[in-house]
């Protein structure tokens, strides 16, 4: 299984690599990404890495791609793989030196993993209505704020268009259903999970 | 439009405790640790108490809001000496319902303990139990009854004839001194088709071997059931579930059982 895993983070660098050298074929050029991320929690690793994409004309669109990891020390050991889709749905300007995405909703799924989590129950000792969710497979629900400051005001020559941090809290389908059928005895900030993270552009 | 990230702000004060790694990590720096037997240091070892009382639920699973109703009804029976939720404890078997249902049974006067079921050994459940609960094969004296707490979730472990384990069963039904009756505690019943075919007959043989052995409880269907599947004379009970609002209350005096279904 890690052998597996190293392949795809392999895999992952050296399209990046590929990306960023410009030897490949000039309609290859979407596949390099606007961003870089690290985050911190968010229930995708202790700390996760990834690449990021500016989705639409306007750019508002969010597509992140992170590798995550969890040491046994954190109650690991926990390798995952993100993907996450979100939209900024309010831009606001701050004078000059930056922009404030005060409301991100997302969507994002995440793969963990670990040998005690399969993507479905073994169909010979469970017949498919016994458990019905996957344990390694999970759709969360985020909304994230993001504060981005100008790349020319903060280091003029780096060649970094800009850089932000962003705070953006997560649940899952468990968390969910059981908050739903136990309105009472859970709140919203049982099941919201939070996390940080820092992005840069270039 | 600012009211947005200012919901967000607070949401994030309060919730300091809120980063999360994964939904399967198996601990967290704020997890409980070794809930049974801070609980049963807590009950002591009743040698004066001629009544042992205690309440047998479980399934609590995605049922929280009448865990809580749960815990004011057992509050207000006067004399009761310890309640056991019989497995599936959470439904997901992940930390965070774990700790969720923690929180609720810690409204309990009662000290509780808590008894593996199947949903718990989803996902990393098994290692998330040990660190907040303990081990999955326990067991306790109270009152001069000793009660042996167990997994048979044999479906979890995959048939593999471990589960329930049987040496270790006949381990602790070894005559003691202090003690006069037994009484067996797991999550799936020898009647369910989760419990391994293969030792339904020696499981039901050790406990009718055993003298002084009161009977079998059990939870898993969410149905309440009373059955003998021997002639010993020996009782297995099944509890409903936390969510159909039941439970049993159970008296032993004078080497006497006997129940109460209630409802909440």
């Amino acid at each position: 299984m890690n052998g597996f895993i190293f392949k795809i983070i392999c895999l992952g660098l050296l399209l990046l690599v590929a990306g960023t050298t410009k030897v490949s074929a000039q309609h290859l050029k979407f596949l390099i990404p606007d961003n870089a991320i690290v985050q911190f929690a968010g229930s995708i690793g202790y700390f996760s890495v990834g690449a990021g994409y500016d989705l639409f004309k306007n750019k508002r669109g969010i597509l992140d791609f992170n590798y995550g990891y969890v040491p046994a020390s954190k109650g690991g050991e926990l390798n995952i793989v993100t993907a996450k889709f979100a939209y900024k749905a309010y831009e606001v300007k701050l004078r000059d030196w930056g922009k404030l995405y005060p409301f991100n909703p997302g969507f994002f799924l995440s793969y963990t993993f670990h040998p005690e989590l399969s993507y479905r129950f073994n169909r010979n000792r469970y017949s498919s209505d016994y458990y019905r969710w996957s344990e390694a497979l999970r759709p969360h629900l985020s909304i994230a704020t993001e504060i981005e400051f100008n790349g020319d005001k903060l280091m003029k020559g780096s060649g970094i268009k800009a850089v932000s941090l962003y705070t953006e809290f997560n649940t899952n389908d468990y968390y969910l259903i059981n908050y739903i059928q136990n309105t009472s005895s859970l709140t919203l900030a049982d099941i919201f999970q939070l996390g940080i993270g820092l992005r840069v552009k270039f | 439009m600012f009211l947005v990230p200012a919901l967000i702000t607070v949401m994030g004060l309060m919730s300091c405790n809120n980063f999360e790694y994964s939904p399967n990590q198996v601990f967290d720096k704020n997890s409980y640790k070794d809930i049974n037997a801070g609980n049963l240091k807590r009950l002591g070892d009743g040698r004066k108490d001629d009544t042992v009382r205690f309440i047998l639920s479980g399934d609590t699973q995605r049922s929280r809001d009448e865990t809580i109703r749960f815990t004011k009804k057992a509050n207000e029976i006067p004399g009761i000496d310890f309640v056991v939720v019989a497995g599936d404890i959470t439904e997901y078997g992940v930390l965070q319902e774990m700790e969720w249902i923690s929180r609720s049974l810690s409204k309990l006067k009662a000290p509780y303990v808590a008894v593996i079921g199947n949903h718990d050994l989803t996902s990393r459940g098994r290692e998330a139990f040990m660190n907040m609960f303990g081990p999955l094969n326990y067991s306790f004296v109270y009152g001069g009854v000793k009660f042996v707490c167990h997994d048979t979730n044999s479906r979890e472990h995959k048939f593999n004839g471990e589960a329930p384990n049987i040496p270790w069963l006949k381990a602790e039904l070894q005559a003691q001194e202090g003690v006069n009756n037994y009484i067996a505690i797991s999550h799936v019943p020898p009647n369910s088709a989760d419990f391994d075919p293969k030792l339904i007959a020696d499981y039901t043989a050790t406990f009718a071997a055993v003298p002084g052995f009161l009977a079998s409880l059990h939870a898993h269907t969410h149905r309440y059931e009373l059955f003998y599947p021997d002639n010993s004379g020996i009782p297995y009970f099944v509890t409903s579930a936390m969510g159909n609002e039941e439970f049993l209350l159970i008296e032993i005096i004078n080497h006497k059982l006997s129940f109460e279904r209630i409802h909440f």
